[in-house]
């Protein structure tokens, strides 16, 4: 069997099972846009720089520019679409927007399921931390000023949201 | 001069767009699902410059799924060659072939095309096409491309000197004569390019019935785009349409229809079948098109108090290999502008630009960026020379209020400008002599701090005549339409092609004000040839002014018909007594604003279903359409601060605080003109301190990734604090004044001149870019080793 060779897979995206046929050369970013038809994860750069095509995995960040679909068998993955699937902004998409935290947009879904997963792990980072996680993401509209902002301003949201107490 | 009164203009709401990017639900090139469309992919030259000797495409035509290999040959057939050679004095004009044919000339010049059923296997064939070149010597600095034994670029030049201009206004070199000073400094910045996160991408659907092309593409300018595809397609602008939806970033990258586009359009239309194009990033690198390259040299006459009495300005661009534009096309408005807020009549400019074996150039979000680095470095090194305080001579050259509107020694005029108010508010803001007073404090303990200044005067909207006056092909004007409709919704568009920059709000802003509703009401249409009027679309810094003024105006003259209708329904004579406002007509009733019981709703169902209850000579419907053409120029002004520390071990740049003080008059939305703010200072700092498209001797092109080519990310750069003025112009509508590329200019003079000022210290001056750590620890230990010599 060949890399190009048609492989039936089943995929658990967005809490939902897809059976798809792909090769197994063929990109977890291009399956998931391609198709499942979720083309709110964008491809930047295909060689895991710029951060556009993040999804979460597991709850984890990963660039899917970076992994076969076909490695995906057995986990969920999330994309943008799972976000606001009820059409209400989360606390993070809601800060982002109140703050002009994007502009032409092409980032940004990579940047929120970073920061989604970011912000459960450490829901009161500090702007250093900010800074430093975001520096995975390229954006080349906002000079990042108003997206550090707007994560800064959920963080604070969802601890309210939450009762949380710092330990 | 005080603000007009506006009730939308100028009003913090947030943007309409974000829902759709926010959610993933935005429609980029790459989002748009077309059954049965075929993919491109080009074959590109290894080499910088090749002669191209034969094809052999037998191994790609046989792979899995391709449909189509064509080269140059086949593209010469189904489109027209471009031309470029507007009547400019000491231009040579230039031609390209859709593909080149008899030669490549930089590495990644694309020469063939593979059509497939998928992209993956449209790649796999690109591998297969073999390509027999004869490899040329390349030219690959331009220097080298000003020897006359240098190999030919272009062979239908007669050098590759494209173009040379040269002007002196009074006497330079005698006011050099009587000077205190001549002060001499040259100025280097380096290659780079635009970097949307969207590449460039396209998609051709003909249909053979209709005789027509409908093509998505992200662009800058609809219709002039457009015309030209049409043209080179040998179709009418009635059988194209160009689509252009959510678009991943422009910054002047996405403004020329490209080889690749038109390769596939004229695909598409032979084989009859969809195809859609994505460049990859390694692509997007190689071969879209770059920008800056310049080295300059300033020679400034001083007097003893550091007087500017005259200016000389040389200009040596490195262009690439073809010429997209006109060649002299971005280093003349830096030529033009150069002295900026600073009186000085006797000045002259020598602009030459050359051909290289490099990605042809184009304009990136300030062309004119190093204009002001240059103007302040300059100024900077008077002080230097003459042991002045860097902040007094800028006061003593800086145009005063009362000098305004002041002729520039090449005839631009300056009106309405706040130079000054903008240079005290921001050394005041960042605390300028307590800063003097640390400086030292500091250096006593080896530590460098720097404080960078530099004012910025931005040319922003380009009217007509300006483009008349430049010989430049094109227009200035700005064209618009605005429908109520039934139910007192508004739609409106304009000719702009958005690229992220907020228009839906920024420009619903413009309307809602002229019309008189709020701008929840008013839905903006861009993007699309059918719909959008024809316009100049997006470059420069025009938006605001020629396409929020256009809507502007045409909403005025919407509000006028309303309440025309509204008058008669009232029975009230004198229109002046009335206005619209949220979608309520009001009536002035012993000086203040009275609500009636009309509102746009019932004035809008008379025009539209009712039209016999009209008032005489009225027609029916509520359809207006504009067209406006901005003055010559119009300008901003602003002036950045930014204070840094030199590690000197290491040659690293820390920041400190930035300070920026704009004035770009009156702003349709203060979110998305904040946004602009920063985001033209983060291209600013992050080329001056990292981007660098690196060509080696031989024109290979090192910097094809982001690994290579780098972008500041979040923890590189600084928090930035504006300081914002609307001193409004009082030529344009509502006094717009555009922005967005100022902060470009301003940030790499800011952050040039505070390095220079970290190091003054040790004798270091920087004079070219990037500032990378390897080139300042390289200056520190040289001038160490200078004194260590000069001592001993």
């Amino acid at each position: 069997m060949s890399a190009m060779d048609q492989q039936m897979i089943t995929l658990t995206v967005n809490g939902e099972n897809r059976e798809v046929s792909v090769a197994p050369r063929k990109l977890l970013v291009d399956v998931l846009r391609e198709d499942c038809r979720l083309t709110g994860t964008h491809v930047g750069c295909e060689h895991g720089v710029c951060g556009a095509c993040t999804v979460q995995v597991d709850g984890r960040p990963l660039r899917a520019c970076l992994t076969y679909a076909i490695q995906m068998e057995g986990h969920e993955v999330l994309t943008i679409e799972s976000v606001a699937a009820n059409g209400k902004l989360s606390p993070l998409q809601q800060a982002l927007h109140e703050e002009h935290g994007l502009q032409c947009g092409f980032c940004t879904p990579g940047i929120v399921m970073t920061f989604e997963a970011f912000l459960r792990q450490n829901p009161a980072p500090t702007e250093d931390e900010v800074r430093e996680a975001l520096s995975g993401n390229l954006c080349r509209c906002t000079g990042y000023q108003n997206i550090v902002k707007a994560i800064l301003k959920a963080a604070t949201q969802i601890r309210l949201d939450s009762g949380y107490v710092a330990s | 001069m005080s603000l007009p009164e506006f009730h939308s203009i100028g009003k913090a709401l947030p943007r309409k767009e974000d829902y759709r990017l926010l959610t993933g639900h935005g429609c980029y090139i790459d989002d748009l699902e077309v059954p049965g469309a075929l993919h491109a992919c080009f074959v590109r030259s290894p080499h910088a410059h090749a002669r191209i000797l034969a094809f052999d495409v037998k191994l790609a035509l046989a792979m899995p799924g391709v449909v189509a290999v064509v080269t140059g040959e086949d593209l010469a057939q189904w489109t027209t060659r471009a031309r470029m050679a507007p009547p400019i004095e000491g231009l040579q004009p230039m031609e390209m072939d859709t593909l080149p044919i008899d030669k490549v000339r930089f590495q990644g010049d694309p020469v063939a095309c593979v059509i497939a059923t998928d992209r993956y296997l449209a790649e796999d064939a690109m591998e297969q096409v073999r390509v027999d070149y004869e490899p040329l010597p390349a030219v690959t600095d331009m220097w080298q491309a000003l020897d006359p034994t240098a190999p030919c670029v272009d062979e239908t030049l007669s050098s590759n000197l494209v173009s040379h201009q040269h002007a002196v206004h009074g006497d330079p070199k005698g006011r050099q004569r009587d000077a205190h000073r001549v002060v001499e400094r040259t100025f280097a910045m380096h290659r780079q390019t635009h970097l949307p996160i969207e590449t460039r991408g396209c998609i051709a659907i003909w249909d053979e019935g209709r005789s027509h092309l409908t093509f998505h593409v992200g662009t800058q300018v609809p219709h002039p785009y457009r015309t030209t595809l049409a043209g080179r397609l040998r179709l009418s602008e009635s059988q194209v349409t160009v689509i252009s939806q959510d678009v991943g970033g422009g910054f002047g990258q996405k403004i020329v229809l490209y080889r690749e586009e038109l390769t596939v359009a004229a695909m598409a239309r032979h084989l009859k079948r969809p195809i859609r194009w994505r460049e990859d990033r390694l692509e997007n690198l190689l071969s879209s098109s770059q920008a800056r390259e310049d080295f300059c040299r300033t020679r400034a006459a001083v007097d003893a108090q550091g007087r500017l009495l005259s200016l000389e300005l040389e200009i040596l661009e490195d262009f690439g290999a073809y010429s997209f534009y006109p060649g002299n096309y971005l280093a003349r408005v830096v030529a033009m502008i150069l002295t900026g807020p600073y009186k000085v009549q006797d000045y002259s400019y020598d602009v030459r630009v050359v051909l290289s074996n490099k990605v042809g150039n184009g304009p990136m979000r300030a062309p004119m960026a190093i204009t002001s680095w240059l103007m302040e470095g300059t100024l900077d090194a008077v002080a230097r020379e003459l042991e002045l305080d860097p902040l007094e001579v800028r006061r003593i050259n800086m145009l005063h209020a009362h000098e305004l509107p002041y002729r520039m020694a090449t005839g631009e005029v300056l009106a309405d400008i706040t130079p000054r108010e903008t240079l005290e508010a921001a050394v005041a803001a960042i605390g300028y002599q307590a800063f003097r007073t640390r400086q030292q404090e500091a250096r006593a303990r080896g530590v460098y701090l720097g404080l960078g200044i530099c004012t910025v005067v931005e040319s922003t909207t380009y009217g007509s005549q300006f483009y008349k006056a430049a010989g430049i092909a094109g227009s200035g004007h700005e064209a618009a339409w605005l429908r109520i409709e039934p139910t007192g919704v508004v739609n409106a568009s304009v000719g702009l092609g958005a690229t992220g920059q907020g228009y839906e709000t920024s420009l619903a802003h413009a309307v809602a004000e002229g019309l008189g509703v709020s701008t929840d009401r008013v839905r903006i249409y861009l993007g699309h040839t059918d719909i959008a009027p024809y316009g100049m679309g997006s470059r420069g810094a025009r938006g605001g002014t020629a396409g929020g003024g256009t809507l502007y105006l045409c909403a005025q003259e919407a509000q006028d018909k309303v309440l025309s209708i509204a008058g008669k329904l009232l029975g009230i004579a004198e229109l002046n007594a009335l206005r619209l406002r949220d979608s309520r007509v009001e009536q002035m009733i012993d000086g203040a604003w009275v609500a009636t019981t009309v509102s746009l709703a019932d004035v809008a169902r008379i025009a539209y279903l009712d039209p016999t209850h009209l008032p005489d000579g009225v027609s029916p419907g509520l359809e207006f359409h504009k067209t406006y053409d901005p003055p010559p120029m119009t300008y901003s002004n602003s002036t950045h601060v930014c204070e840094i520390e030199v590690d000197a071990a290491t040659g690293a740049i820390h920041f400190g605080r930035y300070v920026v003080a704009e004035d770009c008059g009156t702003v349709l939305s203060p979110v998305v003109v904040e946004g602009q703010q920063h985001g033209a200072i983060a291209m600013g700092l992050s080329g001056t301190l990292f981007e660098h498209v690196v060509y080696d001797e031989t024109g290979q092109n090192l910097s094809g990734s982001l690994a290579d080519y780098l972008l500041a990310t979040a923890d590189d750069l600084p928090h930035i604090e504006i300081l914002s003025m609307h001193t409004p112009n009082r030529a344009t509508p509502g006094g717009i004044k555009g922005m967005a590329e100022g902060g470009v200019m301003g940030a790499i003079g800011a952050l040039t001149n505070a390095v220079s000022d970290a190091l003054s210290c040790l004798g270091v001056e920087v004079n070219r870019q990037p500032l990378t750590p390897m080139y300042l620890r390289g200056l520190i230990r040289q001038a160490a080793h200078s004194s260590t010599k000069t001592a001993s």
